[in-house]
């Protein structure tokens, strides 16, 4: 007997907290301890590598030296006046591609004739990886914010597009022929059919567009940039302190997997409050 | 399949690096290759602008080693001292010439490197966008110039700001490498840029005008950087590390001899830049000044200088000591069996030709 137990035991009857006994009784350690598992190896691995002098210290610093570094950088303010930046421009990136993704792909998933005259097109230009157009892209907007912000969102955008244009016309077809028949209005049809149909393939979409809006956010910030967390790690290789470049790693580690989890989050509520379509 | 294809690679790779290994704890006279690695320029394949270019192409390292096995392995690395500071880490070089700036960072970060010689110098250039009213570096104040930090390009611009009376908190820097350099300047979002003669073409194009020149500007914001060993190979085949030092000082004599100028362009060209920019780049500098290898006091002078310039843009966080860092024995052995000890005059702090004898 122990103390999650007895405290499930206990609050049990009290009808408010019977989610939260429900949720306590359904957690066991290994789901926590699963995905740590990996980590916990690889930094078995680091330590035991960084102890034993198999690779230099300037290439592999040990992690305790790595956490100092990040220490001081969090105390400095250095990590939160990059991350500022950092986020500001995946923000405003993430939402201007993922916005405009929404509406091209669901105009092209929508339309039959629009798909036929764009699709091709935007397939081909979604091929041509968000380095690929930098160059172009450095000539016609300078190195201004406004260069980053359109990779960001261009990075954002395909993803989108694809997701929602896919979800769209993966609605099976005999719901949309009920609504038809049942004539619903415009209104009914797109908040009681298509939004909840196509809201898991398009968060799945948006997902995958906040993944590549971190992508593109190193590449420019380590191409053209003069703050970031990006242009911070890349500062760091300059340096020959490549802790730096490992705490910057961590950082964006954890706050994407954050952003992800969040988004995650997001999708599940929403699910929740659409009608079920099984 | 593709399993026993990895094990066989690892395995094949474990022996090769333990008969790597052994090679040298034979304790033989030479090893069984040496690798040098220098800046690089260019597309493709890239190649050096300076003395290493020069004792690769005609052979002057070669010609030391040629009554041993000894194989050379030269790897110029694009742009980049960052590069080099990682390749000597991973124990991928023996010998490596480059900018002050970079080596003092590897240094400060505890590469065990040895500096053998001076890498000879490197002009630098400032150019301001022609529709601007900036015609002197004193005119740069206020204004936004693009320029790669922490490079020996880096310490030359804030050195001529300060010879002009300007400091670092009159300028905005913007930090960008040569080809975003000049994409930044086509498109206007900087003023003005300071680096090597590469963006000496935008001149022509009326993009640009020049409003400085490290050479003309008496030679103390003229890029430096030293030819470097690692402390371990120096230490193991003192023998070949004077033959390497030789073939540069044989390089270095080939290049001060004023017929050989326009082959020595020739050389460098293999880097992309074209003929008439290096003539103009050199024009009237005497090269056997230029790529003066001896390490005298004007050379010590200069690089204490980037050492403090390091420490004050908090390029590094420990010191370092010259004096500790330099082994000059090699240069002088190397100088004296060739007979060239009174070919370059020692240069006192300033600059200026001190006792020079012949």
């Amino acid at each position: 007997m122990n103390v999650r137990s007895l405290v499930a035991r206990d609050v049990k009857a009290a009808a408010p907290f019977g989610r939260l006994a429900a949720g306590l009784r359904a957690f066991r350690p290994a789901d926590l301890l699963l995905p740590l598992a990996l980590p916990a190896a690889v930094l078995l691995a680091w330590q035991v590598t960084a102890v034993n002098g198999w690779l230099p210290v300037q290439i592999l610093p040990p992690p305790a030296m790595v956490l100092s570094t990040l220490h001081d950088l969090i105390r400095d303010g250095d990590i939160a006046a990059n991350l500022k930046i950092s986020l500001w421009r995946i923000s405003l990136g993430f939402a201007l591609g993922a916005g405009s993704g929404l509406v091209l792909g669901t105009l092209l998933g929508v339309s039959k004739t629009l798909d036929d005259y764009l699709g091709p097109v935007f397939k081909a230009l979604a091929q041509i990886p968000s380095l690929g157009w930098v160059p172009v892209l450095i000539l016609i907007f300078g190195l201004a914010e406004a260069l980053k912000i359109v990779i960001i969102a261009k990075a954002c955008l395909v993803p989108t597009v694809l997701a929602t244009a896919q979800g769209i016309r993966n609605i099976p077809r005999h719901y949309l022929e009920v609504a038809r028949v049942l004539r619903l209005s415009g209104r009914t049809r797109l908040f009681k059919l298509l939004i909840p149909a196509t809201l898991p393939t398009v968060f799945s979409g948006l997902r995958l567009a906040l993944s590549h809006a971190w992508i593109a956010l190193i590449v420019v910030e380590m191409l053209a940039a003069q703050e970031g967390v990006g242009y911070m790690m890349v500062w760091g290789r300059t340096l020959f302190q490549i802790d730096i470049v490992i705490a910057g790693m961590l950082v964006i580690g954890v706050i994407g997997l954050a952003m992800d989890t969040g988004l995650a989050r997001i999708a599940r509520r929403l699910r929740g409050w659409a009608p079920d379509h099984g | 399949m593709h399993r026993r294809f990895t094990l066989k690679f690892i395995v094949a790779a474990a022996l090769t690096s333990v008969v790597g290994f052994a090679g040298p704890a034979l304790g033989q006279e030479f090893p069984a290759k040496i690798r040098l690695g220098d800046v690089g320029f260019g597309f493709g394949q890239p190649f050096g602008r300076g003395l290493v270019a020069i004792a690769d192409a005609k052979g002057f390292i070669a010609d030391e080693f040629k009554d041993t096995p000894v194989k050379l392995e030269f790897t110029y690395f694009v742009n980049t001292g960052p590069a080099i500071n990682e390749a000597i880490a991973n124990q991928q070089l023996e010998f490596a010439s480059y900018g002050a700036v970079p080596n003092t960072i590897g240094k400060a970060n505890g590469l065990p490197t040895r500096i053998l010689l001076s890498y000879g110098g490197t002009t630098i250039f400032g150019g301001a966008r022609a529709d601007l009213p900036i015609n002197s570096v004193k005119d740069l104040k206020g204004r936004k110039i693009a320029v790669q930090k922490a490079t020996i390009i880096h310490w030359s611009l804030i050195t001529t700001l300060r010879q002009n009376g300007l400091t670092e908190r009159d300028v905005t820097l913007v930090d960008l490498k040569n080809a975003d350099q000049l994409a930044a300047i086509n498109a206007k979002s900087v003023d003005a840029i300071f680096g090597g003669s590469f963006f000496l073409p935008l001149r022509d194009q009326g993009v640009l005008k020049l409003i400085s020149n490290s050479g003309t500007a008496g030679g103390k914001a003229t890029g430096l950087g030293a030819f470097v060993v690692t402390d371990e190979f120096q230490k193991q085949y003192p023998e070949a590390t004077l033959r390497v030092t030789r073939g540069l000082l044989r390089a270095a004599h080939w290049l001060g001899q004023e017929a050989n100028r326009e082959e020595a362009f020739g050389i460098w060209a293999r880097t992309g830049v074209t003929l008439p920019i290096l003539r103009e780049e050199f024009d009237g500098v005497s090269l056997k000044n230029a790529f003066n290898p001896v390490p005298d006091d004007f050379f010590t002078a200069q690089y204490r200088g980037v050492i403090a310039f390091n420490k004050e843009q908090k390029l590094i966080r420990n010191d370092v000591d010259l004096g500790q860092w330099l082994e000059p024995k090699y240069v002088e052995a190397g100088l004296k069996s060739l007979d060239l000890q009174s070919f370059w005059p020692r240069r006192n702090a300033d600059g200026a030709a001190a006792g020079a004898s012949n």
